[in-house]
């Protein structure tokens, strides 16, 4: 070992130590940044000169410390975990809060409602019943069948505007997932060329990993890490970014309520075929624009369509068979009251002449067959039974959505949580880091001094004895 | 051992907040609207039983209109037959006068066979009595007087009320019964008697046919009574179902005042305390006792 070795030595150290608290100030400086994972700088013990020679037995001291580099303290383990568990929270949240909006346009339990209408029309026929061929209870009852025609009509609007409103935000939703994965492979392409010229791109890695998580989020996307540094990210098994391209997204399919074809999301370059998303927002809202189906299992918005048609038509072929089997004031038999066509409820009837008070067997006011128009309201599959059906059915659909939403949530949280805990910045860590490598810079520039002041006694206080 | 950062404390407090300030805002909701049950998903067996309530009591108030519609009715039957009641009293004591052969001439007998004949006019008025538009004594037909012209009633189908999910009562009154019909009818008999007072015949035996008569109105009266008050007991056990109904609503609907305030109390206390709690760990590091 040369004279100046040690001096080398503490310089090494001073630089290490300068390196270290460098890295501190930048871990502090981003305490607050999102995305931001936490860096370390690494050193390693510079091992002693090689002894050569014939008679070289013992080893000298080590050389110092040498910078490897820095490390960025991601665990790939738990950011795969925050992906899928964000995913999947999105999906239950997006469907937890359709259901709610749908839910709200029932306008039950309460005075407001649907049910409420339809108490009031069966109580109307009692009163026509009270007193058949009278105009003043005939034009009640014609109200009260004009406003369930018209909450049938407004509430089928209503469905069909969240419809289109979960469909415009379908497509932008894809817009935004677009634009994510085209700056993925930007950043990809950006990453593999620092790596490959040495550099380190852990400031772009964590900008990727955020893009990463936000296309989680939107489309389930799983991620697969390549070995030049770059990622894939995989929907359905097929890459929406693979390297440094990207392979655009678009909402195919109808965009109306039970049109034919069920909107879907495909890739641009295979339009026709959908792909199957697994998780994230994008999924929960294929998921609620899907048709209705027979076993009632379809999506939410087409099935709450299709059981507010079957209660409607209920109602219309009910109080149309007992309008039939009575006959009315004047004698005549009873004409169709209520038309349902193309999801279309209309009042047919227009005035007390037109309604099938009597039966076949009493006299002209008799009012027997209005008090059958009455029970229908009790009957088992009569409209009310099926409005109260599709009340509870949703409710309950809702309640389940919701309460998954909560748990999906909380293991999305503990997910974030454990992520923050592995690779956050923790501002007392950096402190004592900061004072270690302070006092390591001050331990190193004792050394330097040490050795001066030794080279100074050797070079400029040797050969003066006697003087 | 779990590295604690600052933001993840952040992360984990503002989500404790956020799930704090949650809870407080649904015990709000339920607070302010005084109801248990805001949407389906609250409860959704519950919505189905309020709503079922909400059809009972409307039923039963639409009950409660007819019932009121069939006291009218059979108070309007029952005044009638009072009315009836009476003429055929007076009928009664003038056959009973006119039966006097020799006491009365035959001028006396006239005057008295006038008043039988007006007698005859007020009893048919009686019997086409209409209550809010429809004759009393003419069931479920729609004919402009409830007696023909040759004294036979227009029964239709008997006029029912309906009062209860399951019970209904007759409301109108069978004409022949109370009148009877043709040449047996109560006008038939009157005109008849007044005709042979003018024709000088001898009508004493005539008072057990004005007897019959009376007893079947009276008899007639006795149903009438009997009905009136089956829908006065139907009225007040539909008056007291009303109640039962709307206890029924509230305890499945409504909250409990005193358990919701406790909560809201306790859930506010909640918060502040994740509030004071947030101040004191977010603050300090490690930089706040470094020189």
């Amino acid at each position: 070992m040369s004279t100046f070795g040690g001096l080398n030595t503490a310089l090494s150290g001073l630089n290490a130590a300068r390196i270290a608290m460098e890295t501190a100030g930048n871990n502090l400086a981003n305490v607050g940044t999102t995305g931001y994972t936490r860096q370390r700088a690494d050193f390693t013990a510079a091992g002693p000169l090689a002894s050569s020679g014939v008679f070289a037995t013992k080893s000298g001291p080590g050389q110092g410390t040498v910078f490897t580099g820095i490390a960025r303290l991601a665990d790939a383990h738990l950011d795969a975990r925050v992906r899928g568990s964000i995913s999947l929270a999105a999906q239950s949240d997006t469907s937890a809060a359709a259901l709610d909006d749908l839910q709200s346009v029932l306008r039950e339990p309460g005075e407001n409602g649907l049910s409420a209408l339809l108490n009031d029309f069966w109580a109307g026929w009692e009163e026509v019943a009270n007193s058949p061929g009278d105009s003043a209870p005939a034009v009640v009852l014609l109200e009260r069948a004009n406003a369930i025609a018209e909450r049938v009509s407004l509430t089928r609007s209503e469905i069909s505007d969240q419809f289109e409103a979960q469909h415009r935000s379908l497509r932008s939703m894809v817009d935004e997932v677009n634009t994510a994965t085209q700056t993925v492979a930007e950043l990809n392409a950006q990453i593999r060329s620092v790596l490959a010229s040495g550099g380190s791109a852990n400031s772009l890695m964590d900008q990727r990993d955020l893009y990463a998580q936000s296309l989680a989020e939107l489309t389930g996307a799983s991620l697969r890490e390549q070995s030049d540094g770059t990622v894939d990210l995989l929907v359905d098994g097929n890459p929406i970014v693979s390297g440094a391209s990207a392979f655009a997204l678009q909402v195919g399919g109808s965009t109306e309520l039970n049109g034919d074809m069920p909107p879907r999301v495909e890739f641009a370059h295979r339009p026709g075929q959908a792909v199957a998303l697994q998780g994230g927002r994008m999924a929960g809202a294929v998921a609620l624009l899907a048709p209705a189906d027979s076993t009632g299992t379809g999506g939410a918005l087409a099935e709450a369509l299709a059981s507010l048609d079957s209660v409607a038509s209920q109602l219309a072929t009910r109080v149309n068979e007992v309008q039939a089997q009575g006959l009315t004031t004047a004698g005549k038999p009873g004409a169709a009251f209520f038309s349902f066509d193309d999801g279309k409820l209309s009042v047919l009837a227009t005035g007390a002449q037109d309604l099938a008070t009597r039966s076949v067997s009493g006299g002209a006011l008799d009012g027997s067959n209005a008090l059958t128009m009455a029970d229908i309201a009790n009957e088992s599959a009569g409209p009310d039974a099926l409005w109260t059906k599709l009340v509870v059915g949703l409710g309950a659909k809702a309640k389940s959505a919701a309460e998954q939403a909560v748990a999906a949530g909380v293991a999305a949280h503990s997910a974030v949580s454990d992520r923050f805990a592995a690779s956050a910045v923790s501002i007392d860590e950096e402190n004592v880091s900061l004072i270690a490598n302070q006092h390591a810079f001050q331990g190193a520039a004792r050394v330097m001094t040490a050795i001066d002041e030794m080279l100074d006694t050797l070079i400029n206080r040797t050969g003066l004895v006697g003087r | 051992m779990t590295r604690i950062t600052q933001a993840g404390l952040g992360f984990n407090t503002e989500r404790n907040l956020q799930s704090a300030m949650e809870r407080l805002a649904t015990i709000q909701n339920k607070a302010s609207t005084q109801k248990q049950i805001n949407s389906p998903s609250d409860d959704p067996a519950g919505t189905a039983t309020a709503m079922q309530v909400r059809s009972e009591q409307r039923q039963n108030d639409q009950f409660s209109r007819n019932a009121a519609d069939a006291i009218g009715w059979l108070s309007t039957a029952d005044a009638t037959l009072s009315t009836t009641t009476d003429l055929l009293q007076r009928t009664r004591d003038l056959v009973l006068r006119g039966a006097n052969d020799g006491a009365l001439n035959q001028e006396a007998k006239n005057a008295i066979a006038m008043e039988l004949e007006q007698l005859h006019e007020e009893l048919k008025v009686a019997a086409n009595t209409q209550y809010n538009g429809r004759l009393i004594f003419a069931g479920s037909s729609n004919a402009s007087t409830a007696v023909g012209a040759t004294n036979q009633f227009l029964d239709g189908s008997p006029v029912e009320r309906r009062v209860g999910p399951n019970s209904t009562v007759r409301v109108d009154i069978s004409g022949s019964a109370v009148f009877g019909e043709g040449t047996d009818s109560v006008f038939a008999t009157v005109l008849s008697i007044a005709e042979d007072l003018r024709a000088g015949d001898s009508i004493s035996a005539r008072v057990a046919e004005v007897d019959t008569h009376l007893q079947a109105v009276l008899g007639e009266q006795v149903k009438i009574g009997v009905r009136h008050a089956s829908v006065q007991t139907a009225e007040s056990k539909l008056a007291s179902d009303a109640v039962t109904l709307q206890g029924k609503l509230g305890s499945v609907e409504d909250i409990d005042l005193a358990s919701t305030i406790l909560q809201l109390k306790s859930q506010e206390v909640a918060y502040q305390a994740a509030l004071s709690a947030a101040s004191r760990t977010l603050q300090p590091s490690l930089m706040d006792f470094l020189r």
